[in-house]
C-alpha cells in the first residue's frame, strides 16, 4: 500500500477530482490511508463531505442487463418480414461470428490478465534466451502451451506488449501461436493424417513466417511507431500502474480491453457479414483445383471465411478433393494470421501502415509455400 | 468527465454485456445451434459466466478508478489547456464524431443481437455456395459403412448427397424407399420441376455453413411448397427425368408434409 500511496499522482488531478475519490476510496483495498492524509490536508469543502459515498454503478449494472433482458423479451418475432434474404443472411451471419468469437477474446482477456497482473513481473520474460532470433524461436513456440485461436490471441498480444515484449517479439508470438497451439495441430492431423505434407508443411511454414516477421519487424529503427497512438499511451500508463490490488486491476483491464476489443469484434464482425453476403464463394472453390489459381483462390478465402483456427482443417476438407494440396497449406497458414476479422482486431493495437506490410508480407510467404508444396513436392 | 470519456469508459462493457445477454438467452432458448457448432456450446456458456463476473467487477470498480492509472485521458486534456487552439477544437470534433459512431456500434449490437429474431440462413446463402460443392469425408458415413450397412434409418440430407458425390450409383439408390428432411431450394438449373430439401453443414459457425441436398424431382412444387419452406418428403430414389437438371438421382416423392423448422436445423 505504501508503493500505491507513491504512485498516485497527486499533483496532476484537479481538487474536486481528488476530493471526490477520497470520499469512495474506502472501497478499495488498503486505501484508507491514503484518503485519510489526504483528508487532512487541505480543508474538504461541505460539498465533499456530505456527498454520499453511494456507488450507483452496480444498480446500473443490474438494471442495463434488466433492460436487455426485457428487449429480447419484448423483441416481436415477425420483426424481420420486410427484410430481403440477403440482409437477414448477413445479420445471422454477424451475429454467428460475434457469438463463436466472444468467448474466445474473453478467454485472451483472462490469459492476458494473468500474464500481466497475476504472475510474478517479468515471469515471462525473464525466462527467454537472450538472443534475439532464439528468443524469436521460443516465443513462437509459446504457443503450444496456450489452446486459444486467432482472436483470443490478440488481447493476450497486447498484454505481452504491455508487460514489456518487444513490438516484433510480440508480432512472433500472435502470428506463430494459432499455428502451433495443440488443438490446431490435432484437428489437421485429424483432417489430413501426414498425406501430402499437409501437417508438417503448416507447422514448419507457420513458424518459419512468423520467425521471419519477427526478424524483419525487430529491424525497425522505432518499433513503438508500429502500435497506435492510442496503445502507446495505454502501455505508458500500464507501466506507471501501481501493482497491488490485483482482484481490482484485473476488474480495471477487463473494462479497458474490452473498450479496446469489443467495438473492433463488432465492426469485424459486421464487415466479415457482408462480404459473405456479397462475395459468391463459387467462384473461389471453382478456382481450387488449378495449381497456380489455387494457392491465390484459398488464401482469398481463408480471408473471407475468417474461420477459426481450431476448424478450418475440417472445413477445408470438406471441400473433398476438389482443392490441390497447396492451395490448402497456404489456407491453413495465411488463414490463421490474416483475415477481415484479425484485421479488424488488430487494428486495435497496429497501425494500418504496419497492418498492410503485414499481410502485404505474410500473404507473399503463404503463397510462396503454397505454390512450393503444389509445384515442387 | 466529459461525454466522450464517459462513452469510452463504459462502451467495452456494454457490448460485452450485449454479448453475454444475448448467448445466456440463445443458450438457454436452445438457438445457440442457429450460429455454432454444438461442441461449442459449453465453453461458449462457460466464458459467458465468467464475462458476467469480470463485467460486475468492472462496473463496481470502474467508475471509482477515474484516475489512477489512467489518467492519460486527463493528461491530454492538460496539454490542451496549454494550447487552446484549433487543434484542440479539431480533436474535440473528433472525439465527438468517434462518440457517436461508439453509440452506433452499440445500438447496431442491440438490434442485431437483441432485437431480430434468431434464424437460420435461407436459400440466398446457397446461391451463394452452390449446393453439394462441399461434402465432409469424416466420420462413418463413408460409402463402405453405407454398403455394408443396410441400416439408413439416421441418416440425414448430409449422408445421402455424400453418397452420390462419392459417386455411388443407381445400383445402390435405384427403388431405395427413404424419407428425407429439410428445407426447400430451387436447382439452379431446372427450377420448374426439380428442388433440392437441402440443410447445412456447419464446421464452426454458421458462416462457414455450407449447403448440402438431395434432389426431388415434382414439376410445379413452386405452387405448394414455398422456398425456404421446411418440408419432410417420403419417395423412392431414381434416375433425374430432368434433362436440364444436374442431379443424376433424384427422390421420386410419394408425399411431401410441410413441418414447422426442427430446433436444430443445421447438420455437422
Amino acid at each position: 500500500m505504501e508503493a500505491n500511496l507513491g504512485r498516485v499522482p497527486l499533483s496532476r488531478l484537479p481538487t474536486s477530482e481528488s476530493s471526490r475519490r477520497d470520499i469512495r476510496a474506502p472501497r478499495t483495498p488498503g486505501g484508507q490511508r491514503l484518503d485519510g492524509q489526504r483528508l487532512g490536508g487541505p480543508n474538504p469543502s461541505l460539498r465533499d463531505l456530505t456527498r454520499s459515498e453511494f456507488n450507483p454503478a452496480p444498480l446500473i449494472g443490474i438494471a442495463a442487463v434488466l433492460v436487455l433482458l426485457g428487449i429480447r423479451w419484448l423483441a416481436p418475432p415477425g420483426l424481420t418480414a420486410w427484410m430481403t434474404d440477403p440482409a437477414r443472411d448477413f445479420v445471422t451471419l454477424s451475429i454467428s461470428v460475434i457469438i463463436e468469437s466472444l468467448p474466445f477474446v474473453f478467454l485472451g482477456i483472462v490469459l492476458s490478465s494473468l500474464v500481466q497482473v497475476w504472475l510474478p513481473e517479468g515471469f515471462l520474460l525473464r525466462r527467454l534466451p537472450r538472443n534475439p532470433a532464439l528468443r524469436r524461436l521460443s516465443i513462437s513456440l509459446l504457443g503450444v502451451l496456450l489452446p486459444v485461436c486467432e482472436c483470443g490471441n490478440v488481447p493476450l498480444s497486447r498484454g505481452l506488449i504491455m508487460s514489456g515484449l518487444t513490438v516484433a517479439d510480440s508480432m512472433t508470438f500472435l502470428f506463430a501461436a494459432p499455428i502451433i497451439n495443440p488443438i490446431t495441430i490435432i484437428t489437421t492431423y485429424q483432417a489430413f493424417g501426414w498425406n501430402d505434407g499437409i501437417l508438417v508443411s503448416r507447422i514448419v511454414g507457420g513458424l518459419l513466417i512468423a520467425n521471419l516477421v519477427g526478424w524483419i519487424f525487430s529491424r525497425h529503427p522505432q518499433p513503438e511507431t508500429l502500435l497506435t497512438p492510442g496503445f502507446q499511451e495505454a502501455c505508458a500508463v500500464d507501466a506507471a500502474a501501481p501493482r497491488t490490488g490485483r482482484v481490482r486491476r484485473t476488474f480495471l483491464q477487463f473494462s479497458t480491453e474490452t473498450s479496446a476489443m469489443m467495438p473492433a469484434l463488432f465492426i469485424g464482425a459486421g464487415i466479415a457479414g457482408l462480404i459473405q453476403v456479397a462475395v459468391s464463394r463459387n467462384l473461389l472453390v471453382a478456382l481450387g483445383s488449378n495449381p497456380l489459381w489455387s494457392v491465390l483462390a484459398l488464401m482469398l478465402l481463408a480471408f473471407v471465411v475468417a474461420i477459426c483456427s481450431n476448424v478450418d482443417a475440417f472445413f477445408i476438407l470438406s471441400f473433398g478433393s476438389t482443392f490441390l494440396p497447396g492451395g490448402i497449406v497456404a489456407f491453413l497458414v495465411f488463414g490463421p494470421m490474416i483475415d477481415v476479422k484479425m484485421l479488424a482486431l488488430l487494428r486495435t493495437t497496429f497501425t494500418a501502415k504496419t497492418l498492410v506490410q503485414v499481410s502485404i508480407l505474410i500473404a507473399m510467404c503463404a503463397a510462396t509455400l503454397g505454390l512450393a508444396v503444389n509445384f515442387v513436392f | 468527465m466529459s461525454f466522450s470519456r464517459l462513452i469510452s469508459r463504459w462502451q467495452g462493457l456494454a457490448l460485452s454485456l450485449i454479448g453475454v445477454v444475448a448467448t445466456v438467452w440463445l443458450g438457454f432458448a436452445g438457438q445457440l445451434g442457429l450460429y455454432i457448432h454444438p461442441r461449442y456450446y459449453v465453453f461458449t456458456l462457460i466464458m459467458a459466466a465468467v464475462a458476467v463476473v469480470l463485467i460486475v467487477g468492472a462496473f463496481a470498480v470502474v467508475p471509482a478508478s477515474d484516475d489512477d492509472g489512467h489518467g492519460h485521458a486527463d493528461a491530454h486534456d492538460h496539454d490542451g489547456h496549454a494550447h487552446p487552439s484549433t487543434p484542440r477544437r479539431r480533436r474535440r470534433f473528433w472525439m465527438l464524431a468517434g462518440s457517436a459512431a461508439s453509440l452506433a456500434v452499440v445500438a447496431a449490437a442491440v438490434a442485431t443481437l437483441l432485437v431480430v429474431p434468431p434464424s437460420t440462413l435461407t436459400s440466398s446463402t446457397v446461391e451463394q455456395r452452390s449446393i453439394n460443392s462441399s461434402s465432409a469425408t469424416l466420420g462413418n458415413t463413408s460409402a463402405q459403412a453405407a454398403s455394408t450397412t443396410d441400416d439408413t434409418s439416421a441418416y440425414t440430407v448430409k449422408n445421402w448427397s455424400l453418397l452420390m458425390r462419392q459417386g455411388v450409383g443407381l445400383d445402390y439408390f435405384g427403388g431405395r424407399a427413404e424419407s428425407i428432411t429439410g428445407f426447400v431450394t430451387p436447382d439452379a438449373d431446372d427450377p420448374d420441376n426439380v428442388f433440392f430439401v437441402a440443410r447445412f453443414v456447419v464446421t464452426c459457425c454458421a458462416v462457414d455453413a455450407q449447403p448440402v441436398g438431395v434432389a426431388v424431382y415434382q414439376p410445379g412444387w413452386q405452387s405448394s411448397y414455398p422456398v425456404d419452406s421446411w418440408v419432410s418428403v417420403d419417395g423412392t430414389f431414381g434416375a433425374d427425368p430432368s434433362v436440364l437438371s444436374a442431379a443424376s438421382i433424384v427422390l421420386q416423392p410419394d408425399r411431401i408434409a410441410a413441418i414447422a423448422q426442427p430446433s436444430d436445423p443445421y447438420v455437422y
